[in-house]
């Protein structure tokens, strides 16, 4: 895969300039994505790329730099990125280019089934996607994204220490985005279904699911403005749940960015709430067997019975609080540096189900959309507005769609306030998971 | 970076099979960039995005293949790939190249960015992070940043359009975060521009690293803000995110050719109180969204979007512009290489009024007084947007008193452009990146001090 001349040649050169050690980080991929409208195929997307990542401890300073082109001309001016990059960080936290651990374990992320999905199988199944929503109910007016993408990875990490890994991994994606109507109201909702086993697609559910959403939420109204007692249903509450992740990377405690600094053993959330970061998941969005450093990834519980029990660590991270590195140092790609990111990071299931939880929360709301997570949610703090919607819900029963309101509350409050779980664990595109929760207490804007 | 064979080899290839329209799209792109937290350089990275996309259009489809490598023999294979989907029996001929070279079309610039030392870069933000520091006692972190990017792109297409361009942004970030026992408030701005390294001569980074840490400290004492219905002050600069979150992105042809646009067949009808006049603009010399060409080779236009509340132009692209029968308006842009371009925005802002700042403040019994805005988002079909307010105060009797944290505000967007009543005379730009289907691209957003009937503000007070 990665060409070991060039491999040979950037390692002795790195050795000859003064850098002590050296790691090459390679990736390649293909996609394809096929999108349909009005039963036609109207965007067909292909690609083939490949990027290299290299770093390097100069004077004991990690330097980095990458680049979409693996020519060997370009090795003395790699070295010298490297060098000028280390030259002039200032922070004095040791880094580390890592030999590897004592032993990976075996993940299942690549399936040989999906290369028999020839293009015509998957334009099919679009515009049966695209055909099943408008046909489901006469409010769906159009369908403005019926996609189904495809594609597969391989990475692979060398260093100077001896470290030889990779992975190979592919996905197969459904999306679905459409449009109901209904008097004055309109509403754009969709779905996305992510996995590697054509046979497990269900382009019919998923279009039928997206259709529910947006007929559901037509004519919705506002609701007056109070404290109110909230279901904040699965998909939503693991967006939440993603957006403040980054205050469980030791990285962002020893920054100064993190509210649980020093709450290591302390309760940080209701009995109800345990949290595993589990890179190991069988099907799991961010399952892999290693991290960006090249240490073995586990599965670890980081929040249990309310209990906070571990940070997520990298090496760097780890060596400055004399732990071990967790396996969570990640690069975004080739192009970043090595940075922490949780893996496929989920609070456990619960035992009830949704008519038990609205006969819990008898009066309430229960939202299923939030928009505005990017912008109207301080990382540091928990605080967040959002502009959300969902159902009114009088007496454990759905009464009328609601929209045109924001909730707001802060994060780590609504972890202690929340009452029950429920047991439809979902995860999004990016691996975080939650159940369907009732929290107690938040904000609601409307009239 | 093709030459003329190869490049007419593969058009020639992608429109074999009957397709009407080929383009290639090469890009090198050489990145830098620099953070410094807390006053130390803890990162510093820079590298080479390269890459080719072919997309080839015919009718209603448009394929887009994309890819690093660009032996001869995978890139023929490319387009042999891209014409395989495309069975029509026309034979589209291939027009003459015309080389035209657009570098500097856009401000001349002074100092490139690789002639610019590391540590000097390094030397600025230390500089920033000691002025947020000196601030007050209670800034206890800061995150500065820097980046630059020199972009050379080359467009050729079966049209004979053969046009090369560079594109060269820096921008830099400053960041404090001031802090008491239970809160933590950030104060942010990102100045950035199509220019040099002079854009650094030109901005004062350590007078916005004080007013940054001036935000964090007022916020940090500020209540909650109430939520309810209630008049709303958007002060100039970023606050046009609410045009170009209510109304901007319903006005490109991605959305309105398949009538999943509020604003879809309403040219020429009154969208906006007349008070209103709204311009795209990607022709400002040296702006953070100004293009010398767009991504399909059009070269850029200042289009009047709204003229006192009438909608008089949509922005468009070659593919979604075609399924509505409307002329390009050089505003088809991507990320890089990876995205098939659509209709995107510019440097897009809400002209001018003739009221007076003070005025708009003394006539407002009670309401919200957004002096910062943050990130916004919306959905084009129902126009509901939602944003952020990083600095807010509560209007009383005519007068800005006590700030209020955590505000968003949420409404739609036909609702809330009619709902403008006073538009001041101080308008000032910008900038921010914008997401959207062909990836997160630099746009300016702008507008004078406005006021909003009646909007929806949530808050935990």
């Amino acid at each position: 895969m990665i060409d070991e001349k060039f491999k040979k040649k950037l390692f002795e050169t790195a050795a000859a300039e003064g850098i002590s050690d050296i790691e090459l980080y390679y990736s390649r991929s293909k996609s394809d994505s096929i999108s349909v409208y009005k039963s036609n195929v109207e965007n067909f997307e292909s690609s083939n790329k490949s990027g290299i990542g290299i770093r390097g401890l100069y004077n004991g300073v990690m330097g980095y730099y990458y680049s979409e082109i693996i020519d060997e001309k370009d090795i003395p001016q790699i070295i010298d990125s490297i060098k000028q990059n280390a030259g002039i960080i200032d922070s004095e936290d040791e880094e580390f280019i890592y030999g590897g651990s004592e032993s990976y374990a075996k993940v299942n992320v690549y399936n040989d089934s999906l290369n028999g999905f020839s293009v015509d199988d998957r334009i099919a199944a679009a515009i049966e996607m695209e055909k099943t929503a408008l046909e489901y109910d006469s409010r769906i007016k159009s369908v403005s994204s019926a996609v189904i993408a495809t594609g597969e990875s391989e990475i692979y990490i060398s260093n100077s220490k001896g470290l030889d890994l990779s992975e190979k991994s592919n996905y197969l994606m459904a999306y679905i985005e459409l449009i109901a109507r209904q008097d004055d109201s309109t509403k754009e909702k969709g779905d996305i279904w992510i996995g590697n086993s054509p046979a497990e697609l269900d382009v019919q559910k998923l279009a039928k699911s997206a259709a529910d959403k947006a007929i559901s939420a037509l004519c919705g109204s506002p609701v007056s403005s109070g404290i109110k007692n909230v279901i904040i249903q699965n998909e939503v509450f693991a967006e939440i749940l993603g957006c403040f992740v980054g205050s469980f990377y030791a990285e962002s405690v020893q920054k100064g960015f993190s509210l649980l600094k020093g709450k290591l053993g302390d309760k940080i959330a209701s009995d109800k709430v345990s949290i595993n970061d589990d890179p190991l998941l069988e099907g799991g969005m961010s399952t892999t067997s290693f991290d960006s450093e090249g240490v073995a990834t586990y599965n670890k519980a980081v929040v249990e019975n309310g209990v906070l029990k571990t940070y997520l660590y990298n090496l760097k991270s780890a060596h400055k609080d004399g732990v071990s590195s967790t396996g969570n140092g990640f690069k975004s790609s080739y192009k970043g540096t090595v940075n922490t990111s949780a893996t496929n990071f989920y609070i456990n299931t619960g035992s009830s189900n949704m008519t038990q939880l609205k006969d819990n929360l008898c009066d309430g709301l229960i939202i299923n959309d939030v928009a505005g997570l990017h912008s109207g949610a301080n990382v540091i703090t928990g605080d967040f507005s959002l502009a959300a919607s969902g159902f009114l819900v009088e007496n454990g029963e759905i009464v009328r769609p609601v929209e045109q309101i924001t909730i707001a509350s802060n994060f780590f409050e609504m972890l202690r306030n929340i009452s029950e779980v429920g047991n439809d664990l979902y995860f999004t595109s990016y691996g975080i998971g939650s159940p369907s929760v009732i929290v107690k207490g938040i904000n609601v804007s409307g009239e | 970076m093709l030459s003329r064979r190869i490049a007419y080899n593969i058009l020639d290839t992608a429109l074999a099979t009957g397709a009407d329209f080929a383009e290639i799209f090469i890009e090198n792109n050489v990145k830098n960039s620099i953070a410094v937290i807390n006053g130390k350089v803890d990162k510093a990275l820079s590298g080479r995005d390269f890459g080719l996309g072919l997309r080839v259009i015919c009718g209603d489809r448009a394929i887009y293949v994309y890819t690093n490598d660009i032996s001869k023999d995978n890139l023929m294979k490319m387009a042999k790939d891209a014409a395989a989907s495309v069975k029509a029996n026309t034979r589209c001929l291939i027009k003459s190249f015309e080389k035209i070279d657009y570098t500097n079309g856009v401000g001349e610039i002074v100092i490139m960015p690789d002639t610019v030392k590391k540590k000097t870069i390094a030397d600025m933000l230390r500089s920033a992070s000691s002025v947020a520091f000196a601030y007050d006692d209670a800034i206890s972190q800061t995150q500065m940043s820097y980046m630059d990017s020199v972009q050379d792109v080359c467009i050729i297409n079966s049209e004979g359009l053969w046009s090369t361009d560079r594109r060269i942004r820096t921008r830099a970030s400053v960041s404090a975060v001031a802090s008491n026992e239970s809160e933590k408030q950030t104060g942010y701005f990102a100045p950035g521009a199509m220019s040099g390294f002079e854009l650094y001569q030109q901005i004062d980074l350590n007078k916005l690293a004080k007013e940054a840490a001036s935000s964090a400290v007022t916020m940090l004492k500020a209540a909650p803000c109430p939520s309810g219905k209630m008049d709303v002050i958007m002060d100039n600069g970023f606050g046009g995110v609410i045009f170009h979150e209510a109304c901007g992105h319903g006005l490109e042809v991605t959305a309105v050719s398949k009538n999943a646009s509020v604003f879809a067949g309403k040219l020429g009808e009154k969208i906006a109180s007349e008070k209103v006049t709204a311009i795209d603009d990607g022709t400002m010399k040296g702006k953070w969204g100004s293009i010398n060409i767009d991504d399909e080779g059009t070269p850029s236009q200042c289009k009047v979007l709204i003229e006192n509340g009438i909608l008089k132009s949509y922005m468009s692209d070659r593919f979604n512009g075609k399924r509505m029968n409307y002329h390009l308006t050089g505003s088809s842009r991507r990320e890089s290489y990876r995205y098939m371009p659509v209709a995107r925005m510019t440097n897009t802002y809400i002209a001018a009024g003739s009221d007076k700042p003070e005025d708009i403040i003394s006539n407002t019994e009670y309401g919200l007084y957004a002096k910062y805005m943050g990130g916004g988002s919306v959905n084009p079909a129902s126009g509901e947007f939602n944003f952020a307010v990083n600095e807010a105060y509560i209007v009383r009797n005519g007068k800005i008193c006590e700030p209020v944290r955590g505000a968003t505000l949420i409404g739609k967007g036909a609702e809330v452009l009619m709902n403008i009543d006073m538009v001041g005379d101080n308008l000032m730009l910008a900038e921010g990146m914008c997401g959207a289907s062909s990836g997160s691209i630099p746009v300016c957003v702008g507008q004078p001090m406005i006021r909003v009937k009646n909007m929806t503000v949530g808050g935990r007070g």
